[in-house]
């Protein structure tokens, strides 16, 4: 029984069910599904080591400038304040919620940073044709931190501090607050274009 | 887990299920980044023109400010904020960096001035409250100098001037800071015109140095001639002009105040340097009368008793206060047995020149001057001013009378001769009397006057016997003439003088009209005692 | 076609990177020949710990929704929000789009993924056969929509840092919010350690 991918139709097992069953070769864009469970066991993308590399390096720059930049700003009795994402750690852990502070920092700030540095670690050397040490490593810890990546989470957060202080004061938007809707569809994006077969398949064929 | 079961034909396997999905181009998606990476160039650039200078700024103390938070205020505008509050390196100082907008470039010169603005009650002063609900700010004042900075050194306090207000700083001199202080005001005829702005000991400890501001347009006022005086509280004076209340204004009575005036007398002058010195006196009086030009001492040695005369007595010339005592001492000579006292008093010519221009030539040499009234008969004299209290003053006057004395010239103080004082005039007058009247030669008047009664002997004999020839010749006239008056006078008795002589009935019966009224008045002023209404309703009938 | 779960033929699929490996004997830790995952055929003591995570988070549940989660200070005195009251704060001033939105994150979504985990690993660990492919949906969208109770946290966190006027207005989170922070993270932990392929296992040995 041959497992290897020399054979035309290799075996994959569902990853939510265990099925065994044959793998189809997809046309671009497409994605294969369980047929028990209706999972997603692997898509096709066109070209997606560029436009993973692509949407990546857009993401990191809004990234930089969204973490740079106040999210929001608050005139009060001709008092004015603003944080950047920073910012909100910073009051949480001053006000003695460490724990709370670090998960935000976590969540909104370390994930989506280590997230985006893997792949441009494997990305873009395998665009530019070299193989980059690690990549069982990056593309595990990939695979393990992108549900803890929260920026659309705290997208609405902001959205909803927003709304609720409207009410209290003149709030207006910083250029963070854009910034961070971007890079929340850049992160979708790079998600939807990410396919670990093409790494795969690029890394076995590099030297 | 290992399974026995053998593998099964992959025919016989499930196959996954394909969704297709519409492919994208490729090169479009490479706007992306660069469209991401475009938008982060511009905001950086943007974020770097639009920065504004970085300040560093020393203060003792970091209260009320917040790095982040504290924000700098100029005229109420924003422009720029605290961002970082570090403890200095010599652990004295903090020192606070701020990042300031753009437009403020041209704020920093050398002499700006930052200070933190606080909750403040201080010399009647309550100002900076908004902080307390709005935080503290770091207020600043532009300077004007053209050369710019980075590193200041914060002001611990609000700065009462600020750089854009026009006057004149002024130092003033006193012995002691009194009930001034910071912020209190500084009276030009009763207008507010400036404040207090700092005091501080001098570095001799001598005594306290002020520096006021005086505000355009009443900075001109301050020249070379004028005086200024603490007008704190109520002036009382009690003294030989009688009982004087004086004070500026209810402010300065609870803060203090200064004032300041161009005596009468003297030439104002044109306006004086900003930064000049001048002395603050205790009160108007004395501002007024203590020109603070030259004091001439001399000694004068009085050999009576100095009673009643006191420190700041007055040396009056002529009835001109030209100076005051400023020393009374006592001065044994144990080799001549001989007690006196040296009294020292300090003159003002310049008062003397003021008003008496013609006598005091100021180009002389005042040695040569004295020289010259000595030898005229300038003397000094202790005179009794207030005969109630005993007080006693100096008086300087000519007494040409007085025994010629040349100045010696060799003592310092110069040494201004002097007579003995007014009760001693009159002591020494009655010892001249009495040494007179010593003098007188009773005893020769005593014959003189044996010889002459001696003589005067035969005088009084024939005085007798005129006597004697008087009464034989002329008496048994006078006799008959005396008969005849003694006639008169008795008709006269009976005309006059008898009870029932016709005068005498006249009168007798006037003088019981003259009852009667008394007392027909006495009985109606008894009746009106009684019936004060019958003046207006008339007597009613019958009553008495 | 023979429905079948690779592991029950001898076969492990790397969860990495899906690689297909003949499982070998006796061995606890066979590692995966591209990436070097370890190799598991399913996901170790996964009931157990799900079930661990699961109580923790019920604990925990109790105080996040009782202790404020944001506390509001200013000079008209001190004021706390739980989640709840501030959803109907949302909700009374008018802005009920958000209150129902800030209702459906923070109390419908924490909820819905504490019953259905419960329910899942129950079902799981009585080895039940009841609509698998339900079952499997709904673990997919309980994991899917977890992390979106952390917005109330964020918000928290949000205000926090702005309404920082001293003595006008302060906001502080509230010692809720770790309580709540920590139901989300145990919850998501918990969807982790569930191995939904547990749910297929009891309907492949009923068949043989």
């Amino acid at each position: 029984m041959n497992l290897s991918e020399g054979s035309t139709q290799r075996l994959i097992a569902c990853r939510e069910c265990d099925l065994l069953q044959r793998a189809v070769v997809l046309s671009e864009g497409g994605t294969a599904r369980c047929p028990r469970c209706d999972a997603v066991l692997y898509r096709k993308v066109p070209d997606s080591l560029d436009r993973t590399l692509a949407y990546a390096l857009a993401a990191a720059t809004l990234f930089v400038i969204a973490n740079t930049f106040p999210i929001l700003g608050l005139d009060a009795q001709g008092n004015h304040t603003s944080t950047t994402v920073f910012g909100t750690v910073r009051a949480l852990h001053a006000t003695g919620m460490s724990a709370v502070a670090a998960l935000v920092f976590a969540t909104t700030i370390l994930i989506p940073a280590i997230d985006l540095a893997a792949l441009l670690y494997l990305l873009a050397p395998l665009r530019l044709g070299r193989v980059p040490p690690g990549v069982p490593v990056m593309l595990r810890l990939i695979q393990a931190v992108k549900p803890w990546g929260m920026v659309e989470v705290f997208l609405l957060g902001m959205l909803v501090s927003l709304v609720k202080l409207a009410h209290l004061a003149s709030v207006h938007t910083g250029v963070a607050l854009w910034s961070f809707a971007a890079l929340m569809l850049l992160l979708a994006a790079t998600a939807a274009s990410f396919d670990a077969q093409a790494i795969w398949a690029r890394v076995r064929v590099l030297p | 887990m290992a399974d026995e079961t053998p593998v099964p034909d992959l025919s016989d396997l499930p196959e996954a299920v394909a969704n297709t999905k519409k492919r994208s181009s490729l090169q479009l998606v490479w706007i992306v980044p660069i469209v991401a990476a475009l938008i982060g160039a511009w905001l950086a650039v943007q974020a770097f023109i639009e920065r504004g200078p970085t300040v560093t700024i020393k203060f003792k103390t970091a209260e009320g400010l917040e790095a982040g938070k504290t924000k700098i205020k100029y005229k109420e505008v924003d422009i720029g904020l605290v961002t970082e509050v570090v403890l200095g390196e010599d652990r004295k100082t903090i020192v606070a960096t701020a990042e300031l907008r753009k437009q403020a470039e041209s704020f920093l010169v050398e002499d700006t001035r930052f200070w933190v603005v606080r909750p403040r009650i201080a010399g009647g002063q309550v100002s900076g409250l908004g902080t307390l609900l709005s935080g503290s700010y770091v207020g600043i004042d532009l300077g004007k100098a053209t050369q710019s900075r980075r590193r200041f050194k914060g002001l611990e306090t609000a700065p009462i001037v600020t750089g854009d207000r026009p006057g004149r700083q002024v130092v003033l001199r006193a012995d002691e800071l009194g009930s001034l202080e910071i912020g209190s005001p500084v009276y030009f005829r009763r207008l507010q015109v400036g404040e207090v702005i700092g005091f501080k000991l001098a570095r001799d400890g001598t005594g306290v140095s002020f520096r006021i501001f005086v505000r355009a347009p009443y900075d001109r006022f301050v020249t070379a001639g004028s005086r200024f005086w603490n007008a704190s509280g109520v002036d009382v004076a009690l003294d030989a002009a009688g009982f004087r209340v004086q004070t500026q204004s209810l402010t300065s009575i609870l803060l203090g105040g200064i004032a300041f005036q161009t005596p009468p007398d003297v030439q104002p002058g044109p306006p004086s340097e900003p930064n000049t010195e001048f002395t603050l006196f205790a009160n108007q009086g004395e501002a007024f009368e203590h020109p603070d030009t030259v004091a001439e001492t001399y000694l004068l040695l009085f050999d009576e008793s100095v009673r009643g005369l006191s420190v700041g007595a007055a040396v009056d010339f002529r009835g001109l206060v030209i100076g005051e005592v400023s020393a009374i001492g006592l001065d044994i000579d144990p080799a001549k047995m001989e007690i006196r006292s040296p009294v020292e008093i300090r003159i003002y010519p310049d008062r003397l020149r003021a008003r008496l221009l013609s006598l005091v030539s100021p180009a002389r040499d005042p040695i040569e001057g004295i020289r010259r009234y000595i030898d005229r008969g300038l003397r000094g004299q202790l005179r009794s001013g207030n005969l109630l209290t005993g007080q006693r003053y100096v008086a300087l006057d000519f007494f040409p009378n007085a025994p010629k004395i040349t100045l010696d010239t060799t003592h310092a103080p110069l040494r201004i001769p002097t007579v003995p004082g007014a009760f001693e005039e009159l002591q020494t007058m009655l010892g001249n009397i009495v040494s007179q009247l010593e003098r007188v030669p009773f005893e020769r008047i005593g014959d003189d006057v044996h010889r002459v009664l001696v003589r005067l002997d035969p005088v009084l004999q024939a005085v007798d016997k005129l006597v004697k020839d008087l009464g034989t010749g002329i008496a048994p006239e006078l006799h008959a003439t005396l008969g005849q008056a003694r006639q008169t006078l008795a008709t006269a008795e009976h005309g006059l003088l008898a009870a029932d002589a016709p005068v005498q009935t006249d009168l007798r019966e006037t003088l019981r009209e003259v009852r009667r009224a008394t007392e027909a008045l006495r009985n109606l002023s008894d009746f009106l005692e009684r019936h004060p209404e019958s003046l207006i309703r008339g007597k009613q009938d019958g009553r008495p | 076609m023979r429905a079948i779960g690779a592991a029950r033929v001898g076969l492990l699929a790397c969860h990495a990177c899906d690689l297909l490996h003949r499982s070998i004997a006796d061995t606890d830790a066979s590692m995966c020949r591209r990436c070097g995952a370890r190799l598991h055929p399913r996901k170790p003591d996964s009931v157990a710990r799900t079930s661990a995570l699961l109580i923790s988070a019920y604990v925990l549940y109790i105080p996040a929704n009782v202790l404020p989660v944001m506390e509001t200070g200013s000079l008209f005195g001190a004021q706390t929000d739980t989640i709840m009251s501030g959803v109907v704060f949302l909700f009374v001033t008018g802005s009920w789009p958000l209150a129902a939105l800030i209702f459906f994150a923070s109390i419908v979504v924490p909820l819905s993924k504490l019953s259905a985990l419960t329910v899942l690993t129950v079902s799981v660990h009585r080895r039940a056969t009841w609509a698998p492919g339900w079952r499997a949906r709904l673990f997919r969208i309980v994991a899917f929509i977890g992390r979106w109770s952390m917005v109330d946290i964020f918000v928290a966190a949000i205000l926090a840092a702005l309404v920082q006027f001293q003595t006008l207005a302060t906001i502080r989170a509230g010692p809720g919010a770790i309580a709540f922070g920590a139901v989300v993270v145990l919850t998501m932990f918990a969807a982790e350690t569930f191995d939904p392929r547990l749910i297929w296992d009891p309907i492949e040995e009923r068949r043989g």
